[in-house]
């Protein structure tokens, strides 16, 4: 059913949501992903299934009769880092803000697209497996070549970024897939330095686009979550 | 009656002492020292100098001269005020008399005095904790007419507020059980002079104009009577009513009483003050109310609309991907209403007052990159083509990144609308001035000149549109309240050789170029 699934697959994914509907439809979305699903309908089920079952990724529902969906974040961060895809009713970016900080690792808004929704989940489960040394490669994405070992940036030539630009791009790559609030992104970039206003944060954005995008008015490798942050998007090499 | 019985029995007292200690001495005159008798009778002068007053002492201090001169100095019996000395005896009776009265006279009057500021220190620590007391400030305002009623004396004690016009309302009123019936017009007649003028005033039965007492707290004139007196209350140098009192039939008061209700105004002043700062922190208590129910409603409606939207999309798009004909127009149809819904619940927050802005530092080329991402979805075969001069500084802005992406947004999908497949929409951003420009630019049919001031308007639809052409027609309505609400502007151009053109201004902003020492 679903284009271009790859040969990842998990070994639990939890789905928490009351509506029955939409669990279902979502469970049978993402069987192809998964051997066992696992459905909860509410907070405190939900936390003890992914408790038990250890799933290897939860998409969580917001609106749940029980709890707020930052708790439930929260709660399963303490012991768990398998990743956390959040689908809220609500638009509002103040939330979005509230649950990535919680620990969530995406939101998505509804309604969505169920295409576009387990490709997400794809991308949440290919991150989670790549093992973190592998960056001691050089990566290339989009005929970008990165190279976190010895700090070089290369297109065709070499690029020079400056401190801040490369502390960004290293930050968002190590968390490639990811939003980065922009809090989150000050609190790993400037509390190295402290001679720049962190207010500039796009103005580098931007600076550090216009040097590694092939379209820097149309970026593809950082892309940005209006009002939330910034992302790296694991563009297939 | 009393008192004048009190007065009898001490006048008969002391004057039967003084006979019967003359009665007892004159028995033993010869064998005792005239000094004894002499200062037993002073002793009586005395006591009856204190019981009786100066007059009871007077009296008593030349009956014992005279006693003395004839009972116990010779020749006895007979009056003779020849000697030398007789003059120096009448002198200590009559001083003895007049300095214990006098002493006296002071010492009542001093205690009148303190017992008097006693009550009135009672009477406003009294109002202060009836100020305090009161959970509900009216209340207070009551218990603190009813107390300057009863410490003044008076019938009827009013407290009125007033606005900004000068127009007095009553906030309390305490009359005395009989005087109940009283018509409160002339108090208020009254307490609308004094506000006006800022003065105490005085009005009469039967008066319109009121006088004004000028000099309040002095002791000249000594003493007022009047049917209606009327205090203005001032707080922050701003009237914000009076406090009246009333006789019945007059109500008389010295100097001393118009201090204590001088003081007793400010009172008055306290209570009305936090009346007022009670009613303000209620309306602000309810507007957060409202407020806060307005946000849980917009959430709720949000949910409970999104929701079930989202159960349609996604059961549509499962049967969508199982070959189901029909199913690709459901979701179609589901994004559409996705994207009313959006727009209803924008605009009822606009509406509201409920978006918040926050302007901060951001970038064109950010928001143009995001612009574009987001309208991958509804291109549909056209193209949306950036215009961003990529050699020059990057272009800076103060401006809320959501709600100008939402006004971008926007546009764009007005643009594509009148686009055909294969068309091309352009969004360009630029500097001029002060401001940051944000271009889109379409190739469609444009706007007939007559129309174009109303294609703001909430609701508007092009003449001759297609009734089904998937849109409300909120969009350049919530595009252009945004883009006001941020300090900004949004017009609208015919595009010279066809098409529409819109134009966003928004506050520009300046930054340094990062420094050369700073590369890696």
């Amino acid at each position: 059913m679903l284009h271009g699934v790859t040969a990842i697959r998990a070994d639990t994914i939890l789905v928490i949501d009351d509506e029955v509907q939409i669990r279902r439809a979502i469970v049978n979305a993402l069987r192809p992903l998964s051997d066992r699903m696992l459905e909860a309908s509410t907070g405190g089920e939900g936390i003890d299934l992914a408790a038990t079952a250890r799933p290897e990724l939860i998409v969580l529902d917001l609106g749940l009769p029980d709890m707020e969906g930052a708790a439930v974040c929260r709660e399963v961060r303490r012991w768990s880092s398998a990743p956390i895809v959040v689908l809220s009713a609500r638009h509002a970016e103040s939330e979005k803000v509230e649950l990535l900080t919680a620990g969530a690792d995406d939101y998505v808004t509804k309604p969505f697209s169920l295409v576009e929704f387990v490709a997400r989940v794809q991308a949440h489960l290919r991150r989670s497996r790549t093992p973190t040394q592998s960056l001691s490669q050089p990566v290339v994405f989009d005929g970008l070549t990165i190279d976190l070992v010895r700090r070089e940036v290369r297109r065709e030539g070499p690029i020079r970024l400056t401190r801040i630009e490369w502390s960004l791009l290293q930050t968002l790559l190590t968390h490639a897939g990811r939003t980065l609030t922009h809090q989150q992104l000050f609190d790993a970039v400037w509390a190295k330095s402290f001679g720049n206003p962190q207010q500039y944060l796009r103005v580098h954005m931007t600076n550090l686009r216009r040097k590694i995008e092939r379209e820097p008015a149309s970026p593809r490798l950082i892309v940005t979550d209006p009002g939330v942050g910034y992302r790296f998007e694991a563009v297939e090499p | 009656m009393t008192s004048r019985r009190a007065l009898a029995i001490g006048w008969a007292t002391w004057s039967g002492l003084l006979l019967l200690a003359t009665t007892l001495f004159v028995q033993t005159r010869d064998s005792t020292d005239l000094a004894y008798a002499v200062l037993t009778m002073i002793l009586i002068v005395l006591g009856g100098s204190i019981a009786g007053g100066r007059g009871l002492g007077f009296t008593l201090a030349v009956t014992s001269f005279v006693l003395i001169d004839y009972y116990f100095q010779q020749p006895y019996n007979r009056f003779s005020v020849n000697k030398p000395h007789d003059a120096v005896v009448l002198l200590a009776f009559l001083a003895t008399a007049g300095v214990a009265t006098d002493l006296l006279v002071r010492a009542r009057q001093e205690a009148d005095a303190a017992r008097q500021r006693t009550d009135e220190v009672q009477t406003l620590a009294r109002l202060g904790a009836a100020t305090l007391r009161h959970a509900s400030p009216d209340a207070a305002l009551d218990e603190l007419a009813g107390l300057v009623r009863e410490t003044i004396g008076a019938a009827v004690c009013s407290i009125l507020r007033c606005d900004d016009t000068g127009d007095v309302t009553l906030a309390s009123r305490s009359a005395a059980g009989e005087t109940t019936s009283l018509d409160p017009r002339l108090e208020m007649r009254a307490a609308a002079q004094a506000v006006e003028r800022g003065v105490p005033v005085t009005l009469m039965a039967g008066q319109e104009t009121a006088h004004d007492v000028t000099r309040f707290t002095d002791n000249d004139p000594p003493s007022l009577t009047t049917l209606v007196l009327a205090l203005p209350l001032s707080a922050n140098e701003r009237a914000i009513g009076a406090l009246v009192v009333r006789g019945d039939p007059m109500l008389t008061l010295d100097a001393a009483r118009r201090r204590f209700l001088a003081a007793l105004s400010y009172y008055a002043t306290l209570g009305l003050e936090r009346a007022r700062l009670f009613a303000e922190a209620a309306h602000a208590d309810a507007l957060r109310e409202a407020n806060r129910a307005k946000d849980e409603i917009l959430a709720s409606v949000s949910h409970d609309l999104r929701t079930p939207l989202t159960t349609i999309k996604v059961l549509a798009q499962g049967a969508e991907s199982r070959g189901e004909p029909s199913a690709p127009a459901i979701v179609e149809q589901a994004d559409r209403l996705a994207r009313m819904v959006r727009d209803l619940l924008e605009l009822s927050r606009i509406r509201a007052g409920g978006s918040v802005v926050s302007p901060e530092l951001n970038t064109a080329e950010d928001l143009v990159g995001a612009a574009l991402r987001q309208a991958q979805g509804i291109l549909d075969g056209r193209v949306v083509v950036p215009h961003v001069d990529l050699d020059s500084p990057v272009l800076v802005g103060t401006f809320d990144f959501v709600h100008t992406l939402r006004i971008i947004g926007n546009l764009i999908e007005n643009a594509l609308r009148y686009t055909p497949p294969g068309g091309v929409v352009d969004l360009r951003a630029r500097r001029d001035g002060a401001e940051l420009v944000f271009v889109v630019a379409d190739r469609g049919a444009g706007v007939p000149q007559s129309e174009a001031a109303r294609i703001f308007d909430v609701f508007y639809r092009p003449a001759g549109a297609v009734p089904d052409s998937g849109h409300a027609g909120l969009g350049l309505s919530i595009a252009r309240t945004l883009a006001e609400l941020q300090g900004g502007t949004l017009a609208y151009a015919s595009r010279p050789g066809g098409g529409s053109e819109f134009t966003l201004r928004l506050p520009a902003a300046d930054v340094g170029e990062p420094s050369v020492d700073e590369l890696t």
